[in-house]
């Protein structure tokens, strides 16, 4: 199984605080692989090291093969790294469907500036596939801004997907909704998972025994352990980092 | 799948307040004067000029979210380029026109290449001190500019055919030339909007850190835009320096850009015509008020502050926002999805 993500010696410092330490993390191909750990772990730290939002102080991270250390953002997405962001990030003054069409068009490296963007046969249908996956097909003529929470959460899923990227980050994909809103996320996450690569941030434990294939468990800027659900659930260095130490007498 | 865009109802009040626009500018030449003096159809030219200078500040501010405060200057490049050429190299009305529309072209370039790196007041700051950099020159260098009192130029013809001259002097032809270019500078302006390019630059106004995150570079739009925006004042100056006959040091000031600004505001920010309808209604009421008034930029600067505070999407946008809220049916969801005739 190839490697889409590989990450070596990743260091960020803010100032006298290590935010991530010396992390060492691989995603083979083809694996919905979540992150967890408690607050200040290092999780969405993490993340904007990897997707470029961040310069690392040290480590190198190799994306589908080429070195991305160090590249701005929108050449990181270009190569087929699409992100979400914990606090919702959408186009709220777009339509739905303008949100996604966009997406889907911005591996054009040349953009037109006097065709009309409804031309574009490919991109439509790409935008379209997108607004499907996620059932917002219906809301494709509101605006971005109008949408409840689930939704605009969904949108940003779509917005991803509609890159058609090689990996899907997301960040804290659930948090904040109802729980009807997160059955209907879990659920459209696991369908994704069958065609696109995920990795993913969740503080809810439930969320995430439920969808990964395997977690990775961060503290304090490092990588504690790795494993299945099962193996992870029964490891008591991560009950201790959850829960402490527990004071046997 | 096939592609399904979604089809907004086709609002027709928005084509017939166009088709309507564009009969009386026609026809004003023969029109007006059957009612009111002359000169006004001289006053419709500069409002177009005016409307178009303004639509310039309206590409940055309402379709990719930067507030200029800077277009004077690009509109000073485009007066004096004309200026120089016809006045020191003896050039014809077109070559003229062109190489005014190149310069102001150019300096934005060097002005965007580092103003599009700051966003918001930091933005409209360094945009206002580039103008004032090139202000102080202008009025300073007295010898080449003219400074403050200008450098005014004979018009030579635009173009001879055997004994008909084509000559901008003559003020209906001069009304045409006007309405043509600023005809097709909304022209091209509302392609542009529609086009890949304005939702890549309506994507940067709305969320400048998503439109990274799907592969754009917010600054290479920007700079676009930028630029465009600074051909589109430039365009507007070169025209009012032929309209005119003479460039001024004076026309380089903030407090011009300030006014491209405030029309965009009230006419309505993000509205291909908002420019134009805010340059008409406040060019006519200054020419009205200043008759009866000395201070007649109070009355202006309060209904500018009203309209702010109670209608921030100015006049069209208003107009579109409320007849959108109108359509909609109680229960029901909207029809356009609240885009209405914005766009």
């Amino acid at each position: 199984m190839s490697t889409i993500l590989s990450v070596r010696g990743l260091t960020k410092k803010f100032g006298g605080l290590t935010a991530v330490n010396n992390v060492d993390f691989n995603l083979p191909a083809g694996e919905l692989h979540a992150i967890i750990g408690p607050n200040g772990a290092g999780k969405t730290t993490f993340f904007n090291l990897v997707s470029g939002f961040l310069p690392p102080s040290a480590g190198r991270v190799v994306f589908d093969g080429q070195d991305i250390t160090g590249m701005p953002t929108h050449r990181i997405s270009r190569l087929g790294m699409a992100r979400t962001l914990q606090v919702k990030s959408v186009f709220n003054g777009l339509s739905v469907y303008d949100n996604v069409w966009i997406a889907a068009h911005s591996r054009h490296r040349f953009l037109h500036p006097l065709k009309s963007a409804r031309t574009y046969g490919a991109t439509a249908d790409d935008a379209a596939q997108a607004l499907a996956a996620v059932e917002l097909t219906s809301r494709a003529s509101e605006l971005a801004g109008n949408l409840a929470y689930g939704d605009v959460a969904l949108l940003e899923i779509a917005i991803a997907i509609a890159m058609k990227p090689k990996l899907l980050l997301l960040d804290e994909p659930v948090a904040g909704m109802s729980p009807e809103e997160t059955r209907r996320t879990v659920r459209k996450i696991k369908e994704l998972a069958r065609s696109v690569n995920i990795l993913l941030i969740e503080h809810d434990m439930e969320t995430v025994f439920e969808i990964a294939d395997r977690i990775t468990v961060m503290t304090q800027g490092e990588v504690l352990c790795q494993g299945t659900a099962r193996e992870i659930a029964n490891d008591p260095r991560v009950q201790e980092a959850y829960l402490g130490v527990p004071e046997d007498d | 799948m096939p592609p399904t865009p979604p089809t907004a109802t086709r609002d027709p009040l928005p084509f017939i307040a166009g088709l309507v626009a564009a009969i009386f500018l026609l026809v004003a030449p023969w029109l007006l004067p059957r009612f009111v003096p002359d000169f006004w159809v001289s006053i419709i030219a500069e409002m177009l000029i005016w409307g178009l200078f303004a639509s310039s500040a309206n590409l940055l501010l309402g379709y990719t979210g930067l507030l200029s405060f800077g277009q004077s200057l690009y509109f000073g490049f485009g007066a004096y380029g004309v200026a120089f050429a016809i006045h020191g190299f003896k050039l014809g009305v077109l070559p003229a026109f062109f190489i005014g529309v190149a310069a102001a072209t150019a300096i934005a370039a060097v002005a965007g290449f580092f103003a599009v790196r700051l966003t918001w007041h930091y933005f409209a700051i360094i945009t206002v001190v580039f103008s004032l950099i090139f202000y102080l020159i202008a009025v300073g260098w007295k010898t080449v500019t003219g400074g403050d009192d200008g450098m005014s130029f004979a018009l030579p013809p635009l173009a001879q055919f055997g004994d008909i001259e084509l000559t901008l002097l003559d003020a209906t032809f001069q009304y045409y030339f006007i309405l043509a270019i600023v005809a097709a500078c909304f022209f091209l302006q509302w392609l542009l909007l529609r086009s890949p390019l304005g939702m890549a630059f309506k994507a940067v106004r709305e969320n400048a850190t998503r439109a990274g995150l799907i592969g754009f570079n917010p600054y290479l739009i920007r700079l676009i835009s930028f630029i465009l925006s600074g051909l589109l004042a430039g365009v507007a100056g070169a025209l009012f320096a032929l309209f005119s006959r003479y460039a001024s040091a004076h026309y380089m000031y903030w407090t011009v850009s300030g006014e491209a600004v405030v029309w965009t505001i009230v006419g309505g920010t993000g509205t291909l015509f908002g420019p134009i309808v805010g340059a008409v209604v406040l060019t006519i009421m200054r020419e009205e008020l200043s008759t009866v008034w000395e201070h007649y930029l109070i009355v202006v600067g309060v209904i500018v502050i009203l309209m702010v505070t109670f209608a921030p999407k100015g006049i069209l946008g208003s107009i579109a926002a409320w007849r959108t809220a109108r359509r909609v049916t109680p229960g029901g969801p909207a029809a356009t999805g609240g885009k209405g005739t914005q766009e």
